[in-house]
């Protein structure tokens, strides 16, 4: 009994906040400190706005890459991982585990600095070597470099999800399979890939989740693009509105309505 | 979700009464009551007020394109003028606040902000001029702005070398405002600032969180001047800093959502920002020290690299309008150095002691210099004290 | 290896690259060139300038509070979300009939799915002076200040971490097999001694695993000091934005930086050899 009332109040402490953004999205004033009145009008607003529609753009275009990337390079990297051994894997350990564990202030700061450097010692030299006819292409700090610097952490996060997954596999299927003479193509697309999929799409979601949310990195290395969470912390100094909490409960309401299909769609193929 | 500044509405509504009180009266004319209440159709406003906007905005500009990167203060815009601008030109404005020059210059040294106007402060626009990231700007491209109506006190650290580079846009103090339920010691000085701060106003005391002005009421309490760079004085102002912070409720340039939620009591303060506390809530005062301060002028620049410079000008241009300017007065309380906005604004204006303190008290107050905005020692001090 | 086909070994090299040149240029390259800004000087008007000096790392005691608070803030804060955390998990793994199971564990990450920023700045408003301090009023405490101490930050931490941590424990615990705790009981073990000596060791992998994932991120947390903090409880994360957004240190901001990624290798590495040793012999991965 204790433990449940417990557990009431854990919930409580984590949907009370969620309760207030979600109730004051619905405020018809301007502040977010005086409920004044219920109104949907902020998400008018919010969905008028083309920078906050850019801003979601942004962020989807960012994380969808950092997701796909990862989990294509990480499965691959992770496949490959398992046939190698020696000081070369003990060196690839070593770099996801770095990668992992460096705080996102020091990777976002790191690379803006990196690349800022890189940047301009590689600008004169392209414009050195390009056709005098036309504008040389000019490096600079844009999508690439947030989908990059996302990608460092999120692939090495979908190497570590797969390499677990690999190691619970059972490997009798994959044996079978080879004593049956499947080709070694047919062997990883019929037995192992199947296998390997859970892993693979929960790093992707992790992936998604992670670069859709990340301020820090993206706020030193996006350049002039604008990202959710950017968006977001300037409204914030600018004095929030209820438009901020509209974004958050819309926010909200995708991922839990995603959450529900995805389910319903789970629940459908067990039914099978 | 604290309070903040009503950023949005075009005025408050006890001036909205005021305002509505004088037209009744025959004070002012009924398109300056549109003009500063933002009840004016924005077609109507913008024909008489923008000439060469309105109708013919694409041919008097060219294609501005659909978006523009505006990167200015808080609470510094009346968004009704924005929104305007958009819907007579088509062209979107993305706002972005900061807190301080110098993260806008980090922001800019660093490269690719995609920024088209920002707003740097007097001190800064040499720095910006020899770092080679903002342009010179073309006059002809802003018929608006007039300056024989500016006053060279606030238009002159425009120029560097013979060149312009930057436009004014208001000009103001650096004080600090006072909750006067709590604090009853009526403190008049930064001396007293810090004082109250260690007493009375224990915990309840905010200093921004960038050095010039932080570190400048430090060294005005101890009668040194606002700029100084010398290491002794810093070193003096460090301590007194250091002492404080215990006793302090935050450091942050952003502090009116907690002076409205009463979580603090006092801050250092912009005048206008001093004056938007101050009509919502008459307990609060803006005091200028009687041992100096800042005095300071805004402008409107140009990154060199902005992307759409066409836009950049037509908003700039649109902002300098007079009537625009006396909006966004309407909505933020910072007085315009344009001689031609003064001469509409309400006769009682000129006597506000917000706006416009008296004249031994202005004597006291130093524009920030352009060595102190670099200054490695005032950096780093800043930097030791809030990681202290 | 030996027995390896040359096809074999170009696949092998095939499915690297990728992953080897986005680990040189995004990490090695950064890491490097963090180290290499750290011996520079400060130029006049702020950035880099190139040289050689110790400087920046002789100016390190300069931010000994950061590096402190970040170091005591940190397992604190795990400490706490641990406690926190843990009665939940078990309540989820042990107690709750499987068909509660899976929604309650989903309404726990559900708060993670809006933006940390919003779910943080909800906190600047409960814990500010109109928030639960004027419920503190109405029942006789007043002048209770909440926003901008030590409690906030913690507060917002464990609301921050608390998912990761509820997460790896619940795993372990589920996975535990229960006819164990049967068997305890039958042997006449309280309840108690049967959570201390079965429950609480079987459950070490998760709780080491949660408690490093908090840590780590701890370590590097920049907004919740920030907004709940109110630049009062300063973090090295606030330090190095400070140094990089407002001084324009990149030498010093860089030594810093090098020192933060140090000091967590050291401590990520004991860490694990400490806790971890038993996990890795059974083949547990970490995460």
């Amino acid at each position: 009994m204790a433990m449940r009332l417990y557990s009431v109040a854990v919930y409580l402490f984590l949907y009370v906040p969620i309760g207030i953004i979600v109730l004051f999205s619905f405020n018809s004033g301007r502040h977010a400190s005086s409920f004044e009145g219920l109104s949907v009008k902020w998400y008018g607003k919010a969905l008028s706005n083309p920078f906050v529609l850019e801003a979601l753009t942004t962020s989807l275009i960012i994380a969808l890459s950092a997701a796909l990337l990862s989990s294509l390079m990480g499965t691959a990297a992770a496949l490959a991982l398992q046939r190698i051994r020696g000081p070369l894997r003990a060196m690839f350990d070593g770099l996801i585990y770095v990668a992992i564990m460096i705080p996102g202030i020091v990777i976002g700061i790191a690379t803006l600095i990196a690349l800022v450097t890189v940047f301009d010692l590689l600008n004169p030299v392209l414009g050195a070597l390009w056709p005098a006819d036309a504008a040389p292409p000019k490096l600079s700090l844009g999508y690439a470099s947030v989908i990059a610097a996302h990608t460092l952490f999120t692939m090495s996060l979908v190497i570590v999800l797969i390499r677990a997954r690999i190691a619970g596999m059972d490997r009798a299927l994959i044996e079978a399979s080879e004593d049956l003479y499947a080709s070694p193509w047919r062997t990883f697309l019929q037995i192992t890939l199947p296998q390997l999929f859970p892993a693979i799409l929960a790093g992707f979601l992790l992936s998604f989740t992670f670069s859709f949310d990340d301020f820090i990195i993206s706020f030193f290395v996006a350049g002039p693009n604008t990202t959710l969470p950017i968006y977001v912390f300037s409204s914030i100094r600018r004095g929030i509105t209820p438009e901020v909490n509209a974004i958050g409960t819309m926010v909200l309401g995708a991922s839990l309505t995603l959450l529900i299909i995805a389910q319903v769609l789970l629940r459908r193929r067990e039914g099978r | 979700m604290s309070k903040s500044y009503k950023d949005n509405l075009p005025i408050t509504a006890t001036k909205l009464m005021e305002e509505l009180e004088r037209y009744r009266k025959g004070s002012v004319s009924r398109r300056h009551f549109l003009g500063v209440t933002g009840l004016g159709t924005a077609m109507a406003v913008l024909s008489s007020a923008v000439p060469g906007l309105a109708p013919r905005k694409s041919y008097a500009y060219g294609d501005l394109g659909d978006r523009l990167v505006f990167s200015t203060w808080p609470n510094y815009h009346n968004p009704v003028n924005v929104e305007e601008f958009t819907e007579a030109t088509g062209v979107n404005v993305q706002i972005n606040a900061f807190g301080s020059n110098e993260e806008m210059l980090a922001k800019l040294q660093a490269g690719a902000t995609g920024w088209d106007v920002f707003v740097p402060t007097n001190y800064t626009i040499s720095n910006y001029v020899e770092l080679g990231l903002i342009q010179e700007l073309d006059l002809s491209k802003m018929p608006n702005y007039d300056a024989g109506a500016q006053n060279p006190l606030f238009a002159g650290p425009a120029t560097v070398n013979g060149k312009v580079y930057a436009v004014p846009k208001n000009w103001g103090t650096t004080g600090f405002v006072l909750n006067s339920n709590e604090i009853k010691s009526g403190p008049k000085s930064w001396k007293d600032f810090f004082e109250v701060t260690m007493a009375e106003g224990s915990g309840h005391t905010i200093v921004h969180d960038y050095q010039l002005t932080t570190i400048g009421a430090a060294l005005c309490a101890l009668g040194y001047s606002f700029n100084s760079i010398d290491e002794k004085e810093l070193a003096e102002a460090e301590k007194v800093l250091i002492d404080a912070k215990p006793h302090l409720f935050a450091i942050t340039s952003d502090y009116q959502p907690g002076m409205r939620s009463g979580d603090a009591w006092m801050s250092i303060c912009w005048n206008g920002d001093g004056l938007q506390l101050n009509t919502d809530l008459p307990e609060m005062q803006y005091v200028i020290a009687t041992d100096g301060g800042e005095i300071w002028s805004d402008f409107y620049a140009i990154p060199t690299e902005a992307p759409h410079l066409e836009a950049a000008y037509a908003f700039v241009n649109f902002l300098l309008d007079p009537y625009v300017q006396v909006r966004e007065f309407a909505s933020h309380g910072y007085a315009s150095g344009d001689s031609r906005v003064s001469a509409m604004l309400p006769a009682d204006t000129a006597n506000n002691k917000i706006l416009f303190p008296a004249v031994e008290l202005m004597n006291g107050l130093e524009f920030g210099a352009a060595q102190t905005l670099t200054d490695p020692g005032r950096a780093e001090l800043i930097a030791r004290f809030k990681s202290a | 290896m030996t027995g390896e086909s040359t096809k074999g070994r170009w696949l092998t090299v095939a499915l690297l690259t990728p992953t080897s040149a986005w680990f040189l240029v995004m990490l090695v390259m950064p890491l490097v060139v963090v180290a290499i800004f750290s011996f520079g000087e400060r130029s006049a008007v702020g950035g880099y300038t190139a040289s050689f000096t110790f400087d920046q790392y002789a100016n390190l005691p300069s931010r000994f509070t950061a590096f402190r608070n970040t170091l005591t803030y940190a397992p604190f804060g795990t400490l706490v979300s641990l406690l926190v955390a843990y009665p939940l998990a078990y309540f989820l793994a042990v107690k709750v009939s499987p068909k509660w199971r899976l929604l309650l564990l989903v309404l726990v990450i559900v708060p993670f799915w809006t933006s940390l920023l919003i779910r943080t700045y909800a906190w600047i408003f409960i814990l500010g002076g109109r928030g639960i301090p004027t419920l503190l009023d109405y029942i006789g405490f007043e002048g209770v200040r909440l926003i901008n101490t030590p409690f906030a930050v913690v507060v917002g931490i464990i609301y921050g971490y608390l998912p990761l941590m509820v997460f790896p424990i619940f795993v372990s615990l589920e996975r535990l097999d229960k006819r164990l705790l049967e068997a305890s009981n039958d042997l006449g073990g309280t309840p108690f001694r049967t959570f201390l000596q079965v429950t609480l060791p079987l459950s070490m992998p998760g709780v080491a695993t949660g408690c490093m994932l908090v840590f780590i991120l701890l370590m590097g947390e920049f907004l919740i000091p920030a907004f709940l903090g109110g630049g009062k409880v300063f973090f090295i994360g606030n330090a190095l934005v400070d140094l990089f957004l407002q001084s324009r240190n990149w030498p010093f901001g860089s030594a810093v930086a090098v020192t933060l990624v140090i000091i967590m290798l050291i401590t990520v590495s004991l860490y694990m050899r400490l806790t971890m040793g038993r996990a890795a012999d059974r083949n547990e991965s970490i995460m």
